[in-house]
């Protein structure tokens, strides 16, 4: 019963790593770039549901939009400002370069906000949970595994039925083909940019309903993030998807283990090293990924 | 005796760099005796440490090109040994840290074989999570201290064999005696064979191969060379700071620190990891000691370091030494 329970928690926490790593492995997928400042995206769309729902007194579900249009706004700006101009450099110089943006915005969020813990006390979902059987759902985390669920049906239809989606596809196989067939790359990826920040911007906004937000949050998630988009192949929507509810399973199923078996090696404070663990071995035993492809 | 013109031979570098080079040595000798404050010397300990870990990052970072950020792991190894052994068994520093050395090497080698079948970013994350792993595990691993770290004894009077010392002097002739030895090393590595290999691999890893190099051992190779130097600056810091957490010596933001210092400075050429340490351990420092202290302007200090890094690689990926040598070229 136990490990069912905890089968449960995990999927739908994995559906959020998924929501997360999404944007991470869109961005990817179009222009090679991992962007260390995608957990800082997320804690700003944290910020900004806490904020506007604080102040202005509505409901944080309600905010939600606000949310993902910062995290849009945010995408944009950091790809006209910076990412246009690191994607002549080196791999390395990208990753560098993503890493400033990150610490910038780090230390921006803990310059106007400060190192408070904060989080959303009341709204329509917080604090309420759902009884089914002998398992309870906090109805935050269901809401967030719907709306998971929903943007990754969303992104892929986006991506596989529509014009606008072959020409991104297309900007990601091969950019200067897509450029002599009349694609304008330099919006997709700002599009792409737009994406990934609008649905982490939309994870934060769920986040926040069950997870404190302080200055630091973007590691921890930008991490699990990294490890799911790794585990199911740079730039794969499915492996993002997939790899992140097995992120969330192995989170919540080792602790479960460790318990029963009575293996204190095995505990809670290490759940984000089995992932880590897991990282390493797939992509060693499977160096592209569980669903990514070979160039 | 080929070995030894190579280490001490700088004569293919230009006249500027080797005055450059002798004015800088005669300077460091000097520096205790400037009556320079505390903080000036400390900063100055700093300096040469990170370009230590520098120069091993810049073997397979900026010769081999592997975008590695893991370097932490191999820190906290060489701190831990140092500790730990004068903690448990009271060996002094002179063996333990040799003894670290080698368990860095052992550990990156059973590491590295199976790293160095992940290219670009897969590569690239795999080297932070190692690290992750391994701190997690120091962060609870109760025998080691845990989360809490460990305490060096503090001897009663000054101790060579131990490398306690009352003045901050002592530690800097030392860990500069540790400079000059990187600096050897490197002038000999980047004329050795596997430097060339190493260059090689980073141009074309396929025209590598099919000239008979074997990239993965050559990579395995420079990245257990990288681990050493990152293990003695980690072995120095533990009996210098007197105490290590994995906080303190196994944290990501260290490893970052390491691989970006040398990337600004110019990843790959002789003199980047230095020359990017002497730039960004100072300003650190500074715009931390002075930004830092005022009230309300908690973080602007590395708001500002942080939109320099972005500067940086957008505008220069190959990094201050990048830009001198831009400036070289326009002049000749």
């Amino acid at each position: 019963m136990i490990v069912l329970d905890a089968l449960l928690q995990g999927i739908l926490m994995g559906l959020l790593f998924a929501l997360v790593a999404l944007g991470l492995t869109i961005i990817f997928g179009m222009m090679d770039i991992v962007n260390f400042a995608h957990g800082e995206f997320l804690m700003i769309g944290m910020y900004t549901t806490y904020w506007t729902s604080l102040l202005l007194h509505i409901d944080p579900l309600i905010t939600l939009p606000a949310s993902a249009i910062v995290g849009m706004l945010l995408g944009l700006a950091s790809y006209y400002c910076l990412v246009k101009y690191l994607l002549r450099g080196p791999m390395i110089a990208q990753l560098f370069g993503t890493f400033g943006l990150m610490l910038f915005l780090r230390y921006l969020a803990q310059f106007l906000f400060g190192t408070d813990y904060r989080i959303i006390q009341k709204g329509l979902l917080v604090g309420k949970s759902l009884s089914l059987g002998p398992f309870i759902i906090d109805w935050t985390k269901l809401s967030t595994a719907i709306l998971s669920l929903l943007a990754f049906i969303l992104v892929y239809y986006l991506l596989h039925r529509t014009k606008l989606g072959k020409a991104l596809r297309a900007t990601a196989l091969n950019k200067e083909a897509a450029a002599y067939m009349g694609i304008r790359t330099d919006r997709m990826n700002a599009l792409a940019w737009a994406i990934g920040g609008g649905t982490v911007g939309i994870a934060g906004g769920l986040l926040v309903n069950f997870w404190y937000v302080y200055p630091t949050i973007g590691l921890v998630f930008v991490m699990i993030a990294f490890a799911s988009v790794a585990m199911g192949g740079f730039g794969s929507i499915k492996g993002a998807f997939f790899a992140g509810v097995i992120v969330g399973m192995i989170e919540l199923l080792f602790p479960v283990f460790g318990y029963l078996i009575g293996w204190d090696f095995l505990g809670p404070h290490f759940k984000f090293t089995l992932v880590y663990f897991a990282y390493f071995i797939i992509v060693v035993l499977r160096p592209q990924g569980l669903f990514g492809w070979t160039r | 005796m080929d070995t030894l013109k190579d280490v001490f031979d700088f004569r293919d570098f230009s006249k500027v760099e080797q005055v450059v080079l002798v004015l800088f040595s005669l300077f460091l000798l000097v520096f205790p005796w400037l009556e320079a404050g505390s903080f000036v010397k400390v900063v100055m300990i700093q300096f040469l440490l990170f370009s230590l870990f520098g120069m091993g990052w810049n073997t397979i970072g900026g010769y081999g090109g592997q975008v590695e950020l893991g370097k932490a792991q191999y820190v906290g190894i060489g701190a831990y040994s140092v500790a730990l052994m004068m903690v448990w068994w009271k060996i002094p520093f002179w063996v333990s840290m040799p003894i670290g050395v080698l368990i860095a090497i052992g550990y990156s080698f059973i590491i590295g074989y199976p790293l160095f079948r992940l290219k670009g970013h897969y590569f690239a994350i795999a080297t932070i999570c190692t690290s992750l792993v391994l701190q997690d595990i120091f962060i609870n691993w109760k025998l080691v201290g845990a989360a809490k770290g460990i305490e060096l004894p503090i001897r009663d009077h000054p101790d060579f064999l131990y490398m306690q010392f009352k003045s901050d002097t002592y530690y800097f002739y030392f860990i500069m005696a540790l400079f000059y030895v990187g600096i050897f090393y490197m002038n000999w590595f980047r004329k050795s064979k596997l430097g060339y290999q190493l260059r090689m691999i980073k141009e074309d890893e396929e025209a590598a191969e099919s000239l008979g190099i074997n990239a993965r051992w050559c990579k395995i190779k420079a990245y257990s060379i990288a681990s050493a130097f990152v293990a003695v600056g980690g072995g120095f810091l533990a009996v210098y700071n007197l105490y290590i957490d994995p906080y303190s010596v196994m944290d990501l933001d260290l490893s970052i620190k390491i691989a970006l210092m040398s990337m600004l400075g110019g990843a790959g050429s002789m003199w980047g990891p230095i020359i990017g340490s002497a730039f960004l351990v100072p300003l650190d420092r500074f715009l931390g000691s002075w930004l830092g202290a005022q009230k309300g302007l908690i973080g602007v200090d590395f708001m500002i370091y942080a939109a320099l890094i972005m500067i940086v690689s957008a505008y220069q990926p190959r990094g201050i030494w990048g830009i001198i040598e831009q400036f070289r070229k326009r002049g000749a």
